[in-house]
């Protein structure tokens, strides 16, 4: 995916929120939408009040769920659609469009978009990453981030190191930077860690594909990154387990010179360091190859909702008129064309980072297996490698059993 | 109906409303759980779900994992019970004594009772942190450690640590159910006892302990169960890692239902669990019964 399928198309979304939406019967309809934003304290009140001033007759029922690494959302989200409890319309990903799929749970969205203003806004490449296999569109696209390398210019500087373009690179720099109660890389392998694992494994040669996870070049990525813990000792004893909160604080705190995640932290890391916090798109594999994450969120209307087009109106508000503030909240990047190029709501360096990361930047396989991959299987077959208790093989092993049988 | 033929009914009548809500609440989603161990149920294809007979129940003894998990529940209630009863004994053994701010010291006692699960998991987890951790801290200051331990990411430590703070949620109970038994000691047989010449210890041994026997054994009993089926605070704190290593068996079986969405497997791994709690209260009533007929 490239930056200029972002920024390419102009459009009128700022106007489209309110436009050629279908209109809503009498009386007022409640829709309750399901969302999550990496700080908490972040509320869509505003963005709420300013759409049912637009829409008197639509009330927005708005529910902060817990995302807990993702594992905890998509719990409840599947539970409350097995149990008949679900929202109307939530934020969604597209690792779960499968297991939605196979629920039959989410409406197409094709009709409503047929009409909708705003979709030239979003960019062609955005709207085919996010049809379902079946060629039906059910997700409305929100916002996205990708993962990146944060690194301590300061440290970087003082050492005479580049910022690392190879895996090799990476390494010579993590080591180089790893002394005196620092460690060069703050890894994470605790819950998420999906995120830190592909860009060295899945960017070194791994692949989901029947076979990929336990080829030659696979399990050599795989062992070049437990290695970082087993046998380099360039990360903090605490990654096996360490999460988001335990990277992002650890590079805060100066324990660590290097870090991977998304631009959604980088106020904090702002706050905290200052120009000393930077970032860069992740290294690349031996091969050239690489890969990062692409974060993405979409909204998805429910099909037992009753009030399908007050809902439609309501994530075509948020991907629209609403996406700029939406994305401040969430602290991601705004899907729309015309947003992305007006950006402020980050640091430059890190919008710049986001966007030149967009070349290797891929979703997780769209697979009833994925959520189990990312909350179970991976981490606890990691943690073990990292630990020392099994042979890095393992790991691949494990993960070529889940999607492959 | 007449006045003699409803009085025998009476009692029925008063019970019905219990009945009725231990049926809809726990009766139904226990069978409800035996027949989803005998299908292959993902939640995410329940339409698909064909009946499998025992096929979960073999696969789950063939699952490294659930030994793994089996081993660290053993560990986990024999561990935590123990420290919570002795810690608990010592607690209404002080609370018991007259000072001036007994009441206080009550009150006090019972904040890690009274606490939510994921408070408390969220606190230890920032006392083990690696980076800020305040355990670290007074151990570096006291000169016990050299340099930070990764207390929650040890394969060898993470078990013992969550361990730690589920004995500090749990003693009060056992302090307070304690104390309560203490109480209803009449003060005469301690008296008789110190002009027998009895010690502090021996009367302990034969005056306090028979009096808080019974008490114990039901606090044990309860707390088996809760200790056994408490997952929340793992969770929290580990997640049940680093690897398998703070696994127990209703985490795993919460993993497998949530993550993996596997509810046939998940709940084959729940039954067995409830298999291994209901050999403990059977064990628990025998030895009650017999006691009663002694």
């Amino acid at each position: 995916m490239k930056r200029r399928t972002f920024v390419k198309l102009a459009g009128a979304s700022a106007l489209a929120g309110g436009l050629s939406a279908p209109s809503i019967a009498q009386g007022v309809a409640t829709v309750r939408w399901w969302y999550h934003y990496d700080n908490p304290q972040n509320t869509p009140a505003a963005l709420v009040a300013k759409f049912e001033q637009a829409n008197p007759g639509i009330k927005i029922q708005a529910e902060a769920i817990p995302w807990g690494g993702g594992t905890d959302y998509i719990n409840r989200m599947f539970s409350s659609v097995v149990a008949g409890n679900q929202p109307d319309c939530a934020m969604v990903r597209l690792a779960y469009l499968s297991r939605f799929s196979q629920m039959r749970a989410l409406e197409p969205l094709d009709g409503h978009l047929a009409n909708w203003a705003g979709r030239s806004d979003i960019s062609d490449d955005v709207w085919k990453l996010n049809r379902a296999p079946d060629g039906k569109q059910y997700y409305m696209p929100l916002h996205y981030v990708v993962i990146y390398l944060y690194y301590r210019q300061d440290l970087f500087q003082q050492a005479g190191l580049q910022p690392p373009k190879t895996f090799d690179e990476f390494l010579a720099c993590a080591k180089a930077l790893t002394k005196d109660g620092m460690f060069g890389y703050g890894m994470r392998g605790g819950g998420g860690c999906h995120d830190n694992w592909g860009p060295f494994v899945l960017g070194g040669g791994a692949s989901f594909e029947k076979g990929g996870m336990v080829s030659a070049k696979a399990l050599a990525a795989n062992r070049f990154f437990v290695e970082f813990a087993t046998k380099h000792k360039v990360v903090p004893p605490s990654a096996p387990t360490d999460a988001f909160r335990q990277i992002v604080d650890g590079f805060k705190a100066g324990r660590t010179a290097m870090t991977i995640h998304h631009i959604g932290s980088s106020a904090e890391m702002v706050a905290a360091l200052g120009d000393k916090a930077s970032a860069v798109p992740l290294p690349r594999g031996p091969g050239g190859g690489g890969w990062t994450y692409f974060g993405d969120e979409s909204n998805a209307i429910f099909a037992s909702s009753k009030v399908k087009e007050a809902a439609f109106r309501w994530i075509s508000f948020l991907s629209g008129a609403g996406n700029v503030e939406q994305a401040q909240l969430s602290g991601q990047l705004p899907i729309t064309t015309s947003g992305g190029r007006n950006w402020t709501g980050h640091p430059k360096r890190f919008v710049d980072a986001s966007f030149a990361s967009l070349p290797i930047a891929q979703t997780l396989p769209d697979h009833v297996k994925t959520p189990d991959f990312v909350g179970r299987v991976l981490p606890t077959n990691l943690q073990r490698a990292l630990v020392g208790e099994t042979n890095p093989d393992e790991v691949m092993k494990a993960v070529e059993q889940l999607f492959h049988g | 109906m007449t006045q003699a033929t409803a009085r025998p009914l009476t009692p029925y009548g008063f019970l019905l409303p219990a009945l009725l809500v231990t049926a809809t609440v726990i009766l139904y989603p226990v069978a409800q759980t035996i027949v989803f161990s005998l299908q292959d149920y993902l939640l995410y294809a329940p339409d698909d779900a064909r009946f499998v007979g025992a096929r979960n129940f073999l696969a789950v003894l063939k699952d490294e994992v659930f030994w793994i998990s089996l081993r660290h529940s053993a560990v986990w209630v024999g561990g935590i019970v123990f420290a919570q009863l002795a810690l608990g004994l010592v607690a209404a053994l002080l609370l018991n004594q007259s000072f001036w701010w007994r009441g206080l010291a009550r009150a006090l006692v019972i904040i890690p009772w009274a606490l939510p699960s994921v408070i408390i998991g969220l606190m230890w987890t920032w006392i083990f942190d690696f980076n800020t951790g305040v355990l670290n801290d007074v151990l570096m200051r006291i000169g016990i450690i050299d340099q930070p331990q990764a207390w929650l990411a040890g394969p060898r430590s993470a078990l013992a640590c969550v361990m730690l703070a589920l004995v500090w949620q749990g003693f009060p109970f056992f302090a307070i159910m304690i104390l309560a038994g203490l109480q209803t000691v009449p003060k005469e047989l301690y008296e008789a006892a110190e002009i027998d010449g009895a010690s502090a210890f021996r009367q302990f041994v034969h005056v306090t302990a028979p009096a808080i026997a019974g008490i114990v054994a039901t606090a044990v009993l309860l707390r088996i169960i809760w200790v056994a089926n408490s997952l929340d605070v793992i969770l929290v704190m580990t997640g049940g890692g680093p690897g398998y290593a703070t696994h127990t068996l209703p985490l795993y079986a919460f993993l497998r239902a949530y993550s993996g969405m596997e509810f046939g497997y998940a709940a084959a791994l729940a039954l067995m669990l409830t298999v291994l709690l209901l050999a403990i209260v059977w064990l628990y009533v025998r030895r009650q019964a017999k006691e009663l007929d002694a």
